[in-house]
């Protein structure tokens, strides 16, 4: 609704704060609702003079892991049909070598930092939080669980709901900071792992990461990636993307970050209606960086010339059971398998 | 880090992500298509051979190609405010953009990278291009004859209408070409055309495909003493964003992964790793 204070004067400004941590007192609190997704915006700095970052909701850091990678060889990336295949190997200096060069750098800056981790241990993913929780310049982590687990014979975290609880509850236990949980498309039941990941204290979630997808080249007679499989991204995956939301937000009460092939307001409107709190923008700031900043411009008018005084009276509109405490997780599932 | 004045400033005053307008198109060698359209000044005036920029080979509403294609900067024109790229139509991407006619806006990242380096006491420059690679070492020849130096321009092609016409180079360019088919030039790679200028190069810049570079190294480390003269070679990469963000376009090198959108494009021969 439209406040009379806001109707009576002539440019009105919807109100586009959003809190993904409301439950937890350190608050990770954003002046607008978009974000570049982690990987798709380096360490925040590599955009300076194209995109202007202090605009932004908050950014998320490249993965981070406890030791340096070198990354995957090449090719690491490559182009599919309206989405890219990547399989970078998270490429980044490693925690210690994090921690010296990029919070000094942001500590001085408005707009929140996230700082995404991945781990192949229980154990590293809560020493990693344990070193961030009080480094200046980190305003929250986003929990990568995308990643194998060493001592489940690299079977993936996020595709199992007591892995993805143990480590939540690991990095819960290591820092007071903002923790989101950042779940993986490729489980089984994502409605499952996000209930387990809310239980054990995530104060967010975040979905989706990529879909894994391999390209063949036909003349070579082999995968195009050297790795062989990549995650896929891009408004390919959208639309299941979109459901993954839905269903997740009507699973759970705390906020839903959506992704996963935004490309402009059309598309960021359609998980906030899901039932996302805010969005995260990553393959399409490759081909459009200018479209992140004209992404907040553009839902600012949408939402003044649709009369909607805040962004969080669109969250969930189309999702009928949104943060709903009845419903029944068969009852998801089977507007799922249904059809 | 300060903050930054509007969406897409950069803090000198100019943006590197702007919409171009095309104002002229040339074919050149066969196929391909010089592309000329309008940059803001100061990027038409700062952009040095060797960068390139990535520019989105469709209309904002489609999603595909999805990423953009990186293409070196041909020649730029500060006075007119215009850059230039030679493309070749190749694949989706290059066949969108060769059909834009004057008129067209195009939406256009960069300059991008970084640059040939000419050492202050070079003076005889060996340039070997294969293809489209002509078009970053004609950027380079042109700065070059400005300053005075020697330049030998090598380049090949399939067939005689594949090259580049000798009014596009400056005229005190030694100009030199081969053919595949042999109906311009020498016949054969323009890499055989290599070994006789080896030790009369200060420096040798390349840009082409990588069997080329492979056959070039062979004929320079064949020819050269003490390491002399060095080469650096303009490496092609698929690239997804051109500003070292998402660590897609590494070339290996002696030292170690490095981006070829932001340490690169060009990599000096004998630090990478073959
Ligand atoms: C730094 C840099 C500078 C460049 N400068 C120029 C330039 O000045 N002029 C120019 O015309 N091009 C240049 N390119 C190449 C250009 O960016 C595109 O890759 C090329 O135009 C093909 O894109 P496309 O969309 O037309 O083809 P796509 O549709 O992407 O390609 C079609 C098929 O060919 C394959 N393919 C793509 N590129 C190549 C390749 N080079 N060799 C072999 N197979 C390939 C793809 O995997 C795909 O299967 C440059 C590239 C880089 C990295
Ligand atoms: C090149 C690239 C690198 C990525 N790196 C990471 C990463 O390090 N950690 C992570 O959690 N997600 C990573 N992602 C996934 C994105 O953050 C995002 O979840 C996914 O791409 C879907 O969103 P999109 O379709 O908008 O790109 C990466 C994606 C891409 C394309
Ligand atoms: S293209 Fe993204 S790092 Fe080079």
């Amino acid at each position: 609704m439209v406040t009379e204070e806001q109707q009576s004067g002539e440019q009105w400004v919807p109100d586009f704060t959003v809190d993904l941590a409301p439950d937890n007192p350190r608050e990770l609190v954003l002046r607008n609702p978009v974000i570049p997704a982690s990987g798709c915006f380096g360490y925040g700095i590599e955009y300076s003079g194209i995109v202007d970052v202090q605009r932004l909701g908050a950014f998320v850091s490249k993965g981070i892991t406890p030791a340096p990678r070198s990354g995957n060889p090449m090719p690491r990336i490559t182009e599919t049909p309206s989405g890219m295949l990547n399989a970078i190997g998270l490429q980044n200096p490693g925690i210690r070598g994090f921690i010296r060069k990029y919070p000094p750098i942001w500590e001085s800056w408005r707009v929140p930092a996230i700082v995404n981790i991945s781990a192949e241990a229980v154990e590293d993913y809560a020493t990693m939080a344990r070193m961030l929780d009080d480094v200046p310049g980190v305003a929250a982590l986003e929990v990568n669980i995308s990643c194998p687990n060493i001592s489940a014979g690299g079977y993936c975290f996020g595709w199992d709901p007591v892995m993805s609880s143990e480590v939540t509850r690991a990095v819960r236990e290591a820092t007071t900071l903002p923790v989101i949980v950042k779940l993986s498309p490729g489980a089984v039941d994502v409605i499952e792992i996000a209930q387990a990941v809310e239980d054990a204290g995530a104060d967010a979630v975040s979905l989706i990461n990529t879909l894994v997808g391999m390209s063949i080249d036909t003349r070579a007679r082999k995968p195009v990636l050297a790795n062989n499989t990549g995650g896929l991204s891009g408004p390919a995956v959208k639309p299941v993307a979109v459901r993954m939301v839905y269903q997740v937000a009507q699973a759970v009460r705390i906020p839903v970050i959506g992704m996963g092939g935004i490309s402009g307001l059309a598309d960021a409107l359609e998980f906030f209606m899901a039932g996302a709190s805010a969005i995260q923008v990553g393959t399409a700031v490759f081909s459009e960086p200018g479209m992140l900043i004209r992404l907040i411009d553009d839902l600012g008018e949408w939402l003044r010339a649709n009369r909607i005084a805040s962004l969080s009276d669109i969250v969930g509109v189309a999702n009928p059971r949104f943060h709903s405490t009845t419903v029944r997780h068969s009852e998801i599932v089977a507007e799922m398998v249904g059809q | 880090m300060t903050e930054l004045a509007s969406p897409t400033q950069h803090p000198t005053g100019w943006s590197r992500e702007f919409i171009g307008e095309i104002t002229a198109t040339e074919p050149v060698m066969g196929d391909s298509v010089l592309v000329t359209f309008t940059s803001p000044p100061q990027l038409a005036a700062s952009c040095r051979a060797g960068q390139f920029v990535e520019l989105l080979c469709r209309t904002p509403q489609s999603s595909d190609p999805l990423l953009r294609r990186p293409f070196s900067v041909y020649a730029t024109n500060p006075a007119r405010q215009e850059l230039t790229i030679l493309v070749r139509p190749f694949g989706r991407g290059s066949a969108w953009l060769v059909e834009q006619p004057v008129g067209a806006i195009l939406d256009v990242l960069g300059p991008l990278g970084n640059t040939f380096t000419v050492a202050p006491k070079s003076k005889n420059l060996l340039m070997v291009a294969g293809g489209v690679g002509a078009a970053p070492l004609l950027m380079l020849a042109n700065e070059a004859v400005a300053k005075g130096m020697n330049v030998t321009y090598l380049l090949g092609a399939m067939n005689a209408g594949g090259l580049l016409a000798p009014g596009h180079l400056p005229g005190e360019v030694e100009y030199i070409v081969a053919t595949i088919d042999g109906s311009a030039g020498r016949q054969g790679f323009v890499t055989d055309l290599v070994s006789e200028y080896v030790q009369w190069a200060d420096q040798v810049f390349a840009c082409g495909p990588e069997p080329m570079f492979r056959s070039l190294r062979r004929e320079v480390l064949a020819n050269r003493f003490a390491a002399k003269p060095t080469v650096q070679m303009s490496v092609e990469r698929t690239m997804a964003c051109g500003v070292g963000a998402c660590l897609g376009c590494m070339v290996e090198t002696r030292r170690g992964m490095r981006t070829s959108c932001v340490e690169g494009p060009v990599f000096e021969m004998d630090e990478l790793a073959w």
